[in-house]
């Protein structure tokens, strides 16, 4: 009914001008007065488009013909300027029509679109306000499914380096190999999303598409049936996308978070945990050693076989405290983030150790070859340290009195390689890759934890060790990679600095 | 000389031990106990254990600091952790030893410290410390008679080195006293510096005669 209300309009509108130029020109004569009917054209055609302007200029051509133009009453046309104004009406009609059309699709349009952003915006809001991401993506997917033609909406998430459903049907298994296959590749299947713009790619004969995004940390499956989405809904969906890609970062960053929390915690139990053993373990050694070296003083008056006997004891208690430094040692380079490096001068950390074991190596001759030039090496100078103290310790053990234990570092590339050889005794070559093996030893009351704790140090460092024959014996070296490629290395060298005016480093002047 | 720790055994250890190198010994098992002790009968040394029960060793540090007490203190812990050195260094502690030691070793700790505050208290003039001289009253360093010129920096850092000879001194310490209380940067600044003091004096960083790096820790002059 309404569909005909524009034609009826044209009927009247065309009969009551006719009627009322039938009258006017009964009196006086005007010309040009079929020009009376272009304004019910033009109104026709703004309001309701070109069909029913067209269609009341051609009754209005009719019209005038019959009722105005001589012989009244006949249709036929006498005058060729009459016929051209009849043409012009026309054509006003068809281009009037025309253009209101467009500016009232136009309209329509921007109508739609600011509905459709505004409850875009009215759902980004809700769904970032959320405090659950998984229930925010529930709502992002129920939006999607009021997308003509998407029959079904998946998510899935990232947690670590695996996808996991967050909301949505479990997807088959085949879609989730599609999935994940998706996410390795970072290729979207059967659909392409360029910018704002999302395309939806259909191979022909199937009823229904699977299409499969893969986001910055998640993936989306959608199936659409094989109608033709309009415009209007592949706008809508690309905004639903980037909608649920920011919820899914947001989830996963949370996540991220959570586990990285849970991560600091298990880390600081297992130290709080070994901190409180190493104190069970080494407070009875700590007053058995206190208890028997206070007898080794001349005020206590010992025999001499008692003092051998004390001392003998201590010595073991001192044996038992190693082990024991050993194995926790150990323990805490196994349970991780034990490693803190930092760049270091490689030969001061050499002169700390050193100093510390002078008493215990003054029965051999040492020869330290650290030249000072040594670039700044990222290092834990404990953990460096006590890898260290291990290969002294264990030249010691194998090097015959009064003979040369040599510590030696050089810059090789992209490393520092800092090794310790002593005069003694080589290792039989099968056993060359055992040494540094846990648990492995060549003497009796070892541990077997020293060299197997340099080799844990080297390696948390990102370095390696190795151990082969010299000609003199044996040595060992721990190979210690240096700061990557354009990471500023603060430690100056120790060389060759002028006395100058001195020179600004780390915020200070130093002069 | 007080004796802070809550093991019984360490305790009469160490009670008999020092009583044999002639010190006059007290022993004390908690926190609470230790300050009343020191607030009594001012001992020259603290022994204090940094693993006590309720009021812990840091917190007895801190407030014997906090006094006008200007006991010694020598810190023992069976941690040997970086992080807790420097902290009771930082809090005025004159030196720490790891457990379990033995005896003659803790001896040598409190003769040394026990040596210093002498010297402290006695204000002289020059510091000694094997070939190595600091005339403080002329701002001078020598090394075996020989002049070592420094720079203004590198003399304040040398000459609190000086005046804590034998004692740890944390990067954090020499930071502040050297370039200031709010001073920015890190251990790497002190790094420098004592790079450069060490070549002047000519100390071998792999094998010091004079300044001794305690890894992690800070410097410490040989007294």
């Amino acid at each position: 009914m309404r569909r005909l209300l524009p034609y009826g309009l044209a009927v009247g509108g065309v009969l009551a001008i006719t009627a009322a130029l039938v009258l006017v020109s009964s009196r006086v004569a005007v010309a040009n007065l079929g020009l009376a009917y272009l304004l019910l054209v033009l109104w026709l055609g703004a309001r309701y488009g070109k069909w029913p302007a067209v269609f009341a200029s051609v009754l209005a051509i009719l019209c005038y013909d019959v009722a105005l133009v001589p012989p009244v009453g006949s249709l036929t046309v006498a005058d060729a300027g009459q016929l051209g104004s009849l043409l012009a009406l026309l054509a006003a009609a068809l281009v009037t029509g025309q253009l209101a059309g467009a500016a009232r699709r136009a309209q329509g349009e921007a109508q739609a679109m600011a509905a459709e952003s505004r409850s875009l915006y009215e759902l980004a809001t809700t769904a970032l306000r959320l405090p659950e991401v998984a229930a925010a993506l529930e709502l992002v997917r129920q939006r999607m499914l009021d997308v003509p033609s998407v029959r079904e909406v998946a998510l899935l998430g990232l947690e670590g380096d695996r996808l996991v459903r967050v909301t949505g049907p479990e997807p088959p298994e085949e879609a989730r190999r599609e999935a994940d296959l998706a996410w390795r590749r970072r290729q979207p299947i059967g659909l392409m999303l360029d910018g704002e713009r999302l395309r939806l790619l259909r191979p022909t004969g199937r009823q229904l598409n699977r299409c499969v995004l893969p986001m910055a940390s998640g993936v989306l499956l959608l199936t659409v049936t094989d109608e033709e989405v309009p415009a209007s809904g592949l706008r809508l969906l690309a905004a639903l996308l980037s909608l649920a890609g920011l919820l899914l970062d947001r989830r996963r960053a949370g996540h991220e978070a959570e586990r990285a929390a849970s991560l600091a915690a298990s880390d600081q139990l297992k130290a709080a945990i070994l901190s409180s053993i190493s104190h069970e373990l080494k407070s009875p050694i700590a007053s058995l050693r206190a208890g028997l070296t206070a007898l080794l003083a001349p005020a206590a008056q010992l025999t001499r076989d008692q003092r051998e006997l004390v001392e003998g004891l201590d010595r073991n208690a001192s044996h038992l405290d190693h082990l024991v430094g050993d194995l926790l040692d150990m323990a805490r380079l196994e349970a991780g983030g034990a490693v803190h490096p930092r760049p270091e001068a490689l030969d001061d950390v050499v002169g700390g150790v050193l100093h510390r074991l002078r008493p215990e190596l003054a029965a051999f001759a040492l020869e330290v070859r650290v030249p000072v030039d040594l670039p700044p090496v990222p290092l834990d100078e404990q953990q460096l340290g006590r890898a260290l103290t291990n290969l002294l310790e264990n030249a010691r053990e194998w090097t015959p009195p009064g003979r040369t234990i040599t510590i030696g570092a050089r810059a090789v590339d992209g490393a520092v390689e800092l090794s310790v050889a002593n005069d003694g005794p080589p290792i039989t070559p099968g056993d060359l890759d055992r040494v540094f093996d846990k648990f492995w030893t060549r003497r009796k009351g070892g541990s077997g934890l020293g060299l197997a704790i340099c080799k844990r140090v080297a390696e948390a460092h990102g370095g390696t060790v190795r151990a082969e024959n010299l000609r003199r014996g044996p040595r060992f070296t721990l190979v210690l990679p240096l700061s990557p490629v354009g990471a500023p290395s603060r430690v100056p060298q120790a060389t060759g600095e002028p006395d100058g005016d001195g020179r600004v480093l780390g915020g200070i002047r130093l002069c | 000389m007080l004796v802070v720790d809550d093991d019984a055994e360490m305790r009469r250890a160490l009670r008999a031990g020092l009583t044999y190198h002639d010190y006059d010994v007290q022993a004390v098992g908690t926190g609470e106990e230790a300050l009343r002790q020191a607030a009594a009968w001012r001992p020259d040394v603290v022994l204090l254990d940094l693993g006590l029960p309720g009021l812990d060793g840091f917190d007895v540090l801190r407030r014997l600091r906090e006094g006008d007490d200007r006991s010694a203190v020598i810190v023992v812990s069976v941690m040997p952790g970086e992080q807790d050195k420097v902290r009771a260094l930082d809090l005025g502690a004159d030196d720490y030893v790891v457990k379990p030691f033995g005896v003659d070793e803790l001896v040598a700790r409190i003769r040394a410290v026990l040596r210093r505050q002498a010297a402290v208290a006695q204000g002289e003039p020059v510091l000694r410390c094997g070939a190595l001289d600091i005339d403080l009253a002329r701002r001078r360093v020598t090394v075996e008679g020989r002049a070592v010129r420094l720079t203004p920096t590198e003399y304040e850092l040398l000459r609190h080195l000086a005046l804590n000879a034998g004692r740890p001194v944390t990067h954090g310490t020499l930071l502040r006293r050297v370039w200031g209380e709010y001073a920015l940067g890190d251990s790497y600044n002190t790094r420098y510096v004592v790079a450069q003091i060490r070549r002047k004096l000519g100390d071998d960083p792999a094998n010091p005669r004079f300044i001794v790096t305690e890894p992690g820790v800070g410097y410490r002059l040989q007294a």
